[in-house]
């Protein structure tokens, strides 16, 4: 696995971000075991329902904490400073993963509206055309595979397997 | 002899055998697509039995469970992705090896992995289905929060860079498992008013989005590979089957203890595949003199991930022939086929139907030997996925883990979940968290909460958990896998620091 640092080529900002993670978790932590805490407890056991969640954010707050104060000590101070810059880097050099997920949260939001078929197709053109070599043998095995994908697997699905596929409005 | 007799020639009949490969071939298919789980095979497979015999009816979905788990190898292997979640250390060394351009090989293990760990554990079944049983209901909610403790340091401990992210990892999945309704009373928790998180978070749509879809939106970091047609794997492809098979058998101990290891995990009701396998990963590293190459693609590793998975599937059925107590959900969906034909699975199951028992066991004997033959023969076919460019697969991939997301509860709101789940694992994976603690901990996070909560409601004294001797046992393990880590990495920021000194 690469880590951030390995990934962006800097050093000192990988660990900055995953200060930044440290901090979100603690308070996210924090805020839900307070909500924990007030989950009433039942008469039939010595636990509630809220026993186990407050053990378990206990001690992500305790690792969380020691986390921090680790990061804290090793991230050298000229590091801040690069920060912002090396994030900038990090998203242009990662730009089709960020066309992927806005490509997914899409797709995954108009399937209900027009439908599978619709969607998926629409969802593979796009996506493939973009990743794909420009070259006429790409895209036409682009286009076949977002028919055979889209129409292709939901008559397999509602066929075969009786399982139907969102039809949409 | 007679009742044995009389099993095998139903099992060893030439339309069961046509029955069965088919469902070996379904399930290796099923498990290989992410999202596709053994469980969904199986019930799928369920109506199809209704109207053949029972031991018929039993033996294809037994060959359909032993298909599955071996199909969960080929996307662990060639794509990083776990088909189930009995896969998920087989991706520790399976992918590395096949990105090191040893695709051919990894599947190879994997396969007589899981074929001999399938026949060690149908002859451990054979021997020893009544006295495991009788010590697995012994267990009770003390040991089973143990083991879960315990396979979470493990897990935590044995991949990424850091302990420390293993374990918020671990936490972080726990967490997840903690929304929605209280496993013991119901009670609504953390839903924050939202519908989509009232019922919790499906631990599948969990899975698929952290493993695939981050894996996925990996594979397109680099714009030029993509662009050019880079393949998945880019070096030439090998296949060498036999001299496989006997790298595997050069490994005995491995592959006896991670067998054992699974047949024993399997015959406890509510464990199963997903811990077994990284339990006999984690001794397999342990006992090795190479203990860093793990985890960088090598064969130890995929032979005790693979073998400890499929002999849970003889494990599984321990209990399930000996008491009526299914394993597993897979194990449950047997008992209500068995239910269907009239049969009461339980004690009397092998004194009233002692011809079907003997069945059972010779059926999951072929359906391994199906897998083996499926494989051996499909191989090249399946290596083919590596050929293909990562701008074709990353995107049909998708479209198939959402489609799998969709119909596991036909819910529209779970691909909302999946899309989430899946920027959240790119996120985690970026910061260098490891991803297979968190997915652990959201499987067993339920399974944890209910033995904790349901200890301290048969006795609310705390010191049982220290004073059973097999819970004291396991949580000993736990603390020494955690301590075994951190002397590992002290170890070796010594040697780092030794090493820049003399430079």
């Amino acid at each position: 696995m690469t880590t951030a640092d390995e990934q962006t080529g800097t050093g000192g900002s990988g660990d900055i971000a995953r200060l930044l993670s440290y901090v979100a978790l603690l308070a996210a932590s924090a805020g839900l075991f307070l909500e924990a805490s007030t989950i009433p407890t039942s008469r039939f056991e010595v636990l509630g329902a809220g026993a186990f969640p407050m053990l378990v954010h206990g001690a992500l707050i305790l690792l969380l904490t020691g986390s921090i104060i680790g990061s804290l000590r090793k991230i050298p101070a000229d590091a801040y400073g690069r920060f912002a810059a090396d994030v900038v880097a990090w998203g242009k050099a990662k730009r089709l993963v960020f066309v992927v997920f806005a490509g997914l949260g899409l797709y995954v939001a108009v399937m209900p509206v027009i439908g599978y078929t619709s969607s998926t197709f629409l969802f593979l053109i796009t996506l493939l055309v973009t990743l794909a070599p420009k070259t006429r043998t790409a895209l036409v095995v682009a286009l076949v595979l977002a028919l055979v994908f889209s129409f292709g697997l939901n008559w397999l699905f509602a066929e075969v397997f009786n399982v139907f596929l969102p039809r949409g409005n | 002899m007679d009742a044995f007799l009389l099993g095998a020639s139903q099992v060893l009949s030439l339309s069961t055998l046509a029955m069965m490969l088919l469902g070996a071939i379904a399930g290796i298919i099923a498990a290989a697509i992410p999202g596709f789980t053994v469980t969904m095979a199986i019930v799928l497979t369920l109506p199809l039995t209704f109207t053949m015999d029972p031991l018929q009816g039993i033996a294809v979905m037994l060959s359909v469970y032993v298909g599955g788990y071996t199909g969960g190898l080929i996307s662990a292997a060639l794509l990083g992705i776990p088909g189930t979640p009995s896969s998920v250390a087989t991706t520790f060394d399976a992918f590395p090896m096949s990105r090191n351009g040893e695709p051919g090989r990894a599947l190879s293990l994997g396969v007589w992995a899981s074929f001999f760990g399938t026949i060690i554990s149908t002859a451990v079944l054979i021997v020893a289905a009544p006295p495991l049983a009788i010590f697995a209901v012994r267990l009770g909610p003390w040991e089973y929060f143990s083991l879960i403790v315990f396979a979470l340091t493990i897990v935590a401990s044995l991949v990424g860079h850091s302990l420390q992210r293993g374990l918020i990892a671990a936490l972080i999945g726990l967490v997840i498992a903690t929304i929605g309704t209280d496993p013991m009373m119901g009670r609504p928790r953390f839903d924050m008013g939202f519908e989509l998180l009232a019922a919790g978070l499906p631990f599948l749509v969990v899975l698929i989005g952290i493993f695939a879809i981050s894996q996925l939106a990996s594979e397109v970091e680099d714009v030029n590979a993509i662009k050019t047609g880079e393949r998945l794997v880019t070096s030439d492809i090998e296949f060498r089957t036999w001299s496989v098979m006997r790298e595997v058998l050069m490994r005995p101990v491995n592959l006896i203890r991670s067998s054992l290891i699974g047949v024993g995990i399997g015959a406890l009701p509510g464990a199963g595949g997903s811990i077994a396998n990284l339990v006999a990963y984690d001794q397999a590293r342990r006992s090795s003199k190479t203990p860093e190459k793990f985890g960088t693609g090598t064969p130890d590793g995929v032979v005790a991930s693979e073998a400890g998975n499929s002999a849970t599937a003889g494990g599984g059925l321990i209990p399930l022939i000996a008491l009526g107590i299914p394993g597993s959900a897979v194990d449950a969906i047997l008992m209500a086929s068995l239910m269907v034909h009239g049969i009461s699975v339980g004690p009397r199951l092998i004194l009233d139907n002692a011809d079907l028992v003997y069945g059972m066991f010779l059926a999951m004997a072929v359906s391994s030997l199906m897998m083996l033959a499926v494989c051996l023969v499909s191989m090249r076919l399946f290596l083919r996925v590596a050929e293909v460019p990562k701008w074709a697969v990353v995107p049909i991939v998708l479209v198939c883990c959402v489609v799998g997301s969709f119909a596991l509860n036909n819910r529209v709101t779970d691909l909302y979940l999946l899309a989430a789940v899946g920027l959240l694992g790119y996120a985690l994976k970026a910061l260098d968290y490891p991803l297979a603690p968190l997915v652990l901990g959201v499987i067993l996070g339920p399974i944890a909460e209910t033995n904790l909560r349901r200890a301290l409601m048969t006795d609310n004294d705390w010191t049982l958990f220290l004073t059973r001797p097999i819970s004291l046992l396991l949580l000993v393990a736990a603390v020494l896998s955690v301590g075994w880590a951190i002397w590992t990495v002290l170890k070796s920021r010594k040697h780092a620091t030794k090493l820049k000194d003399s430079s």
